[in-house]
């Protein structure tokens, strides 16, 4: 196995907080912990419910933010100890797209020149070839070129969420890490956009770090999947494997909370411990339906070969809840569904 | 029938003309069941809730029947509306932050509903207050009764707003998109709490939600609305199992599913129609694969076994098929 294009080494971020006058008074355990690889050409999704720290990792990832401990190597090569020229330089390997397209925008600059931005920036493009660069990204991503001369407000929010991949694949990068890149949108704007960052993922081979809540999102574009509560790694394993057969209580419930599965019962009670005082022992005991006296204590450590798990019960869990075969709608559902499919598009 | 509305249009005045936001939607909800409308931004689901409660701007005019327990509301004057509606209907609301006052504790807001419809005192009021939160399953009701908006979490302040609900004992309790703003685990509950009330007070349910996952585990009856209109009406099973209307059939293909695997999603091209200049005919038919000329006249909702009506000249779909 070849080294992997990303690398994270027990990173931790914690927020301080500190009262009106200034005082240190506990911190946000936002990241604690947490080591992943992500190998060249493949599609890592982090999940997790709001403030398990998913979003904090991708920062870190990129070093937008500095770790309290902890490395980020990529291609081998620990960012944090690049000098902030060299780091500027490494930029360009490394994108982020933002849930919010309205957000990352500015709207004073032309779609053509939000493009054009980071080629300049990184001096990729002779200026001569600007255009034609900013209109071969523009198809690329399912736009006409003559967008370029458009402000974003013109734009739904759809073509927005794909001007900003436009920019984020100008410069050419190696990764990319979207963070909820898809959640703001509607269902068939949201089909769209996952199918072309499918296509994109696959023909110009990104290494891709998915941020999302949503699993079936995930489900359709990840090759392995993080799960994240509290700060830490709970589950980390092969896509398929994951799904099939999830190995930790939280990933279960995770799964069983998705709506249509016909599971009206919910999986588990009460909110999320608060990250500034995180449970004792395994963070998940306070509401893991299977706890025992060691789960109150014991940290549990990530285990297991291809496919870990942060549990002391995990081999002694009941089987998780099959996922359905068969859509009710069947064959002719699917023979209805087959015309939705673009012109042209290898599906 | 708890709630009927028949032929129901809203157009909305505005600078660039005439915005018909609800164009003819006809419905039904009867007491102990729920019907869902599904639908995406803009397709006017909201829009018809607020018609319902009688919230509607004052730049909107409101024509066809609106019947609450048999008796005509679109007919009267909003003030009126309102007061009549009276403790029948009770709606929650997507982001319980902007509906709840931050000035007033939980317990201070429910019990404040409570004086207001059932006359009770302030000492007695608190009581009951702190008893329908703990109806609602919020843990340790006593203290949070006590607490403020910003102390609780955003799946207690939804439970809030059902105690408030509640606390009207509805005849018809509307939730527009009320778990959309929830971590999943908490959504589950919140939803299996609504069943559990409507199973237990015999209330009627409309549940306006854009995901069709959320429909099929918790809907008896579905509306499905697109650019204003219904496309499809049907009892939930049938839905799924047979759908009749090629922007439910999009739908159900563009929502990633877990069951999915790694396989391409149905893309519906295009975008909703501007309804400032909406297409004549079909609203749907510049993005339907089954488009034909005859799709420019508007299609009526029709029958296509009983309880399941589609708006589409190419249904039943299966001779598409066929074809």
């Amino acid at each position: 196995m070849t080294a992997p294009l990303l690398e994270l080494r027990d990173l931790r971020k914690h927020f301080p907080l500190r009262d009106a006058i200034g005082r240190r008074r506990g911190a946000v355990r936002a990241v604690d912990g947490v080591s992943l690889a992500v190998p060249r050409g493949t599609v890592l999704a982090i999940v997790g419910e709001s403030g398990c720290g998913k979003s904090t990792l991708g920062r870190l990832a990129l070093r937008l933010i500095e770790p309290d401990a902890g490395s980020v190597l990529f291609e081998g090569e620990d960012l944090r100890a690049l000098s902030p020229a060299a780091l500027r330089a490494r930029r360009r390997d490394m994108q982020l797209i933002f849930q919010d397209p309205f957000a990352s925008l500015d709207p004073r600059m032309t779609v053509g020149a939000a493009i054009a931005e980071p080629l300049r920036l990184h001096r990729i493009t002779p200026r001569a070839g600007e255009a034609a660069r900013v209109a071969e990204l523009l198809e690329r991503v399912g736009l006409r070129p003559e967008a370029a001369r458009r402000w974003p407000h013109e734009f739904s929010g759809g073509q927005r969420q794909r001007i900003a991949i436009a920019r984020a694949l100008a410069s050419g990068p190696r990764l990319v890490i979207g963070d909820e890149p898809v959640s703001a949108l509607d269902v068939s704007v949201q089909a769209q956009v996952v199918n072309l960052l499918a296509d994109l993922i696959r023909d110009l081979g990104l290494t891709f770090v998915l941020i999302s809540h949503d699993l079936g999102v995930v489900r359709h574009i990840a090759d392995r999947v993080a799960v994240m509560y509290l700060g830490s790694l709970v589950e980390e394993g092969p896509a398929d494997a994951l799904f099939a057969a999830p190995r930790h209580p939280y990933t279960r419930a995770l799964l069983a909370a998705v709506p249509g599965r016909g599971i009206k019962a919910p999986p588990i009670e009460g909110d999320v411990p608060s990250p500034i005082a995180p449970p004792a022992g395994c963070r998940f005991h306070t509401r893991c339906p299977h706890a025992e006296a060691i789960c109150r204590t014991e940290p549990p450590a990530l285990t297991g070969g291809a496919h870990l798990a942060a549990c002391h019960l995990q081999d002694r869990l009941p089987p998780a809840p099959p996922l359905r075969e068969a859509e009710p709608g069947g064959d002719r559902l699917r023979r209805l569904q087959s015309f939705f499919q673009p012109a042209g598009s290898d599906a | 029938m708890v709630l009927e509305l028949r032929d129901l249009a809203i157009t909305f005045r505005t600078d660039r003309g005439p915005l018909r936001a609800v164009d003819g939607v006809s419905l039904a909800v009867e007491a102990g069941r729920t019907l869902a409308i599904v639908g995406e931004s803009g397709c006017g689901k909201s829009v018809t809730a607020l018609a319902t409660m009688g919230l509607l701007p004052p730049n909107a005019r409101l024509s066809g029947s609106i019947r609450l327990r048999g008796r005509e509301m679109a007919t009267l004057a909003q003030p009126e509306w309102r007061r009549r509606r009276g403790r029948e209907i009770a709606m929650i609301f997507q982001e319980p932050m902007t509906s709840l006052n931050p000035a007033f504790t939980a317990g201070e807001q429910v019990a404040e509903v409570l004086r207001l419809h059932e006359r009770l005192g302030e000492r007695a009021a608190f009581d009951r207050a702190v008893a329908l939160l703990d109806r609602v399953r919020i843990p340790d009701a006593a203290r949070r009764a006590r607490q403020y908006p910003h102390q609780l979490s955003g799946g207690m302040r939804q439970r809030v707003m059902i105690a408030m609900a509640l606390a009207c004992r509805p005849r018809l309790l509307i939730a527009d998109e009320p778990t959309t703003a929830l971590d999943v685990t908490v959504q589950a509950q919140i939803l299996a709490l609504l069943d559990e009330l409507k199973r237990e007070t015999g209330t009627a349910v409309v549940l306006i939600t854009h995901d069709l996952g959320v429909v099929a585990d918790h809907a008896d009856d579905v509306v499905v609305m697109y650019a204003g209109r219904v496309a499809e009406r049907a009892p939930a099973a049938r839905l799924f199992a047979r759908p009749e209307h090629p922007y439910t059939v999009g739908l159900l293909g563009a929502a990633p599913r877990i069951e999915g695997g790694p396989t391409r999603l149905a893309s519906i091209e295009g975008t909703v129609p501007d309804l400032l200049h909406p297409p004549e005919g079909c609203r749907f038919a510049p993005r339907c694969p089954f488009r034909g000329a005859d799709c420019t006249r508007q299609p009526p909702l029709s029958e296509v076994e009983p309880g399941h009506a589609t708006a589409c000249w190419r249904a039943p779909l299966d001779r598409v098929l066929a074809a």
